[in-house]
């Protein structure tokens, strides 16, 4: 039996009211928030954080396959399967793949991730879908859009939704687009768009996998529809004739916006939240056609339940120029050293997959790697030793001085669990929230750029 | 060594914002006043070691800024570069020369000039691990904000260093900060890293001071009062404490051991210290370093501020220059500068700042923070 076996969404903490997008350019705009992506963040930063929060403990070397799907990665020419791969610590023989195209990557990964594990050319993948797309000033989309990531678990072991059937559609269809020039998602004319390149093609791929699956469209427990806006979404779900009130999982427009190639997945994490055993969950992406799976959920789920998502935890995005300075739109200040390809090689260990080093002879933990114990002095005792990604600060402060984009940064040591001890920025801490004792967790963040290029490394956040 | 090199001259420009002044021009000023001071010229310089973090345009990583700037070559000058301990480990350097009986009159020189650089604060890191956010304020706060816990300090205690270093500093017409503060006005000024406002930090400066050194018995050829160097001592630890996770960010281990080798070497103990120049690089460094130079001990350092004991007229007068707070501190040059501040004061030259009982100075830097300290003990002949 081949499925699902973790599921996790990582959603930024950065909010934006869209009453602030109206307020801007005097447009009226749906009520709510957006979920805004932080200026050191992005779709690679975001698919390891939904990867860690996904794998929540597990042995990433129990891994071999690793998928990243987005329509806005960091990168044209550089692959981020590896980089999170890397990241979250998976092992070398690691099969990468990056999808993109269209937000219906997602659930396209998720698809070739369990038809991998179903041919038997790979045990257990991690499928991580994330997008920080940016919409053109005073555009519809600008206060539509969220960004966010999901991550899923697949294999053959510990399976709390096992895949029933798939169905695809493809067709060109110009609904959402972005030429290798262009920074913003261009969209058509919306109605057209949303019935034609949205609706249709969903329906007609749900209809398709529920008959695969013999199953009349009544008996779908939950139907989790990537979609372009709320409504369009519960006109698919009616066209494949279920019942959007009853079976539809709730958009998460209001709370965070359209979050792209995540978003099905996401949803499907959202449904799992509260499905039974037996329940048939119906997960669909679109885009230049659609995929639609359906899957069982297994008597392992209630045992095996992934958290609910805490959207609680937000926030606010002062006002518009800071929301257009953290997606990029308004020249940040970069500092200047590149850090070389060869440190990068030489330390990847240390500094992507947060490796350091524990004394044979003392025992103590200690980062970055290093020969010669800053304890006990002993040489050459030191083995290779991975680090925990929670702890606790230890002393602290609030830097407007630093060179950055944003101000006040602030900067802490942290004691970490199990051992040693880092010091970094903190990402995401409400004013007064960063203190002695202060338990946080570790990030994985884009830190400068420079040199024409970005350098990626942990940040620690209020946990 | 002690006892057997005098400082026979020492000089010092103006320091602040010195943007009329060439790097070059800053060297040869402080030079020439030190020259004139020991009533000698350059000719019967044998060795000099320059103490820069930056080198002047064009002057590499190397000593040719000093020997440019002076005509002086075809001789031995070195460069030396150790954080902010720059200034102190040049002259221990040329202390060690003249002991060795290498040279005879070596000078020691220490130039900065901070101010043409551009940005802001010290250039920076490209290490993944350290880049961004690397800040001197940054990284003393991360100490500051520990020790306050630890020992319950407030910032109150933090702004009457300011206030004393600012009140010194108005007396000396070479400071680059030449102005009281009140307490008020630092404890209100815009936070630059948290615990530390604008007031608790030192600022970025210009300048240049030098000193010259000689055999001790042949001294009094030159000068008739000269001041003899009684202990020198240096301390490395790591430049990156936030990694240790056996540090406790409550001083600094360097100035502590290098203190114990100074005042081994002069045979003295802390007691015995009639007055300090300390690596005020921010409020809070001043009252580690009282405790980690032994004038008190671990956690009473805000006490000895507290009770006006570190004052001019205390028991033990810390900073009575003004120190990097109001003086300035242009990295290179600070350590130079306090060897010329202990040497005015030792021979009662000091004027309104003058402190009482002038026999037995200490200079000391710390940089790093804490990575590495140097301690310089000076007495009258």
């Amino acid at each position: 039996m081949a499925g699902i076996t973790r599921i996790a969404t990582y959603v930024p903490r950065r909010r934006l009211d869209r009453t602030v997008i109206g307020q801007t350019w005097g447009t009226r705009v749906a009520p709510g928030r957006r979920a805004v992506a932080g200026l050191d963040e992005d779709a690679l930063t975001m698919a390891v954080d939904a990867a860690l929060a996904c794998l929540d403990g597990a042995d990433p070397a129990h891994f071999d396959a690793l998928y990243f799907a987005s329509t806005s990665a960091p990168y044209l020419e550089k692959q981020v399967a590896s980089v999170v791969a890397t990241a979250t610590d998976l092992p070398r023989a690691t099969a990468v793949a990056d999808f993109g195209g269209s937000v219906r990557a997602g659930v396209t990964a998720l698809r070739a991730a369990i038809d991998a594990v179903r041919a038997g050319s790979v045990r257990s993948a991690l499928i991580v879908a994330a997008d920080a797309r940016l919409a053109e000033p005073e555009s519809e989309l600008e206060p539509l859009l969220g960004d966010g990531a999901a991550a899923i678990a697949v294999g053959t072991d510990g399976v709390i939704a096992e895949l029933v059937s798939a169905a695809s559609v493809a067709e060109e269809f110009t609904y959402f687009w972005r030429t290798d020039t262009q920074r913003a998602v261009q969209v058509t004319e919306p109605r057209f768009g949303a019935s034609y390149g949205y609706a249709r093609d969903v329906a007609e791929a749900v209809g398709a996998a529920l008959r695969k699956a013999e199953l009349p469209p009544a008996r779908v427990a939950r139907l989790a529809l990537g979609a372009p806006d709320e409504r369009s979404a519960a006109d698919a779900a009616k066209r494949a004739g279920c019942d959007p009130g009853r079976q539809l999982v709730p958009s998460l427009a209001a709370e965070v916006g359209m979050l792209g190639s995540p978003e099905p997945l996401a949803l499907l994490g959202r449904a799992l939240e509260t499905a039974a055993p037996g329940d048939f969950l119906v997960v669909a992406g679109y885009g230049e056609g659609a995929d639609a799976l359906v899957f069982r959920a297994t008597d392992a789920l209630p045992a095996a339940r992934p958290r609910a998502l805490d959207l609680a935890r937000a926030l606010p995005v002062a006002s518009y120029g800071r929301f257009l300075k953290a997606r990029g739109f308004v020249p940040a200040e970069t500092a200047g050293e590149v850090v070389t390809s060869v440190v990068e090689w030489k330390e990847l260990a240390q500094d992507v997959r947060l490796h350091g080093s524990r004394c044979e002879a003392c025992g103590l933990v200690q980062y970055p790697q290093t020969r010669i114990c800053i304890g006990c002095r002993a040489r050459d005792r030191l083995v290779d030793h991975k680090l925990g990604k929670r702890g606790t600060v230890f002393t602290f402060t609030i830097d407007n001085l630093a060179p950055v984009a944003e101000h006040p940064l602030p900067m802490a040591v942290i004691d970490l669990e199990g051992g040693g001890r880092l010091y970094l920025q903190v990402a995401d801490a409400a004013d007064g929230e960063v203190k002695i004792g202060t338990a946080v967790e570790l990030t994985f963040r884009r830190l400068h750029e420079a040199g024409g290029n970005r350098n990626y490394f942990w940040k620690a956040r209020p946990a | 060594m002690k006892d057997q090199v005098a400082v026979i001259g020492v000089g010092c420009t103006k320091f602040g914002d010195r943007f009329e002044r060439s790097y070059e021009e800053l060297i040869t000023d402080a030079a020439f006043d030190a020259y004139a001071d020991a009533g000698i010229d350059s000719s019967e310089i044998e060795a000099a070691y320059l103490g820069t973090y930056l080198p002047g345009a064009g002057g590499g990583k190397a000593a040719v800024s000093l020997g440019d700037a002076l005509r002086l070559y075809d001789r031995p000058i070195t460069r030396v570069e150790n954080y902010c301990a720059t200034g102190t480990d040049a002259f221990r350097n040329g202390c060690l020369a003249v002991a060795a009986g290498v040279a005879d009159v070596v000078l020691v020189l220490g130039a900065e000039k901070l101010k043409d650089r551009g940005g802001r604060g010290i250039p920076r890191l490209g290490h993944p691990l350290l880049a961004r956010g690397n800040t001197a304020p940054g990284l003393f706060a991360l100490a500051a904000n520990r020790y306050m816990h630890t020992f319950g300090l407030g910032r109150e205690t933090l702004a009457k260093v300011a206030v004393k270093n600012h009140h010194n500093g108005a007396l000396n017409d070479k400071a680059h900060l030449r102005m009281e503060v009140t307490a008020e006005q630092v404890l209100k000024a815009p936070i630059i890293a948290w615990p530390f406002g604008l007031f608790d930090c030192c600022p970025t400066t210009d300048g240049a001071a030098a000193a010259i050194i000689c055999r001790a018995d042949r001294a009094r050829r030159y000068k008739k009062d000269p001041v003899l160097v009684k202990g020198v001592g240096l301390a490395v630890t790591t430049g990156r404490p936030y990694f240790d996770p056996t540090f406790d960010y409550l001083g600094f281990r360097s100035t502590q051991a290098a203190a114990r080798q100074a005042y081994a070497m002069a045979g003295v103990g802390p007691r015995d210290i009639d007055f300090a120049e300390v690596h005020d690089c921010f409020t809070w460094t001043e009252i580690s370093n009282t405790e980690d130079l032994g004038f008190c001990a671990k956690g009473e350092g805000g006490r000895l501020v507290e009770e006006g004991r570190t004052a001019l007229d205390g028991d033990i007068p810390v900073n009575p220059s003004g120190g990097l707070k109001s003086f300035g501190h242009p990295i290179g040059a600070s350590g130079v500068r306090m060897i010329y501040e202990c040497v005015t004061q030792l021979r009662g030259e000091a004027g309104a700042r003058q402190v009482k009982q002038a026999e037995l100075g200490l200079a000391h830097n710390v940089g790093g923070p804490g990575a590495v300290s140097c301690v310089v003990v000076l007495g009258r002949g």
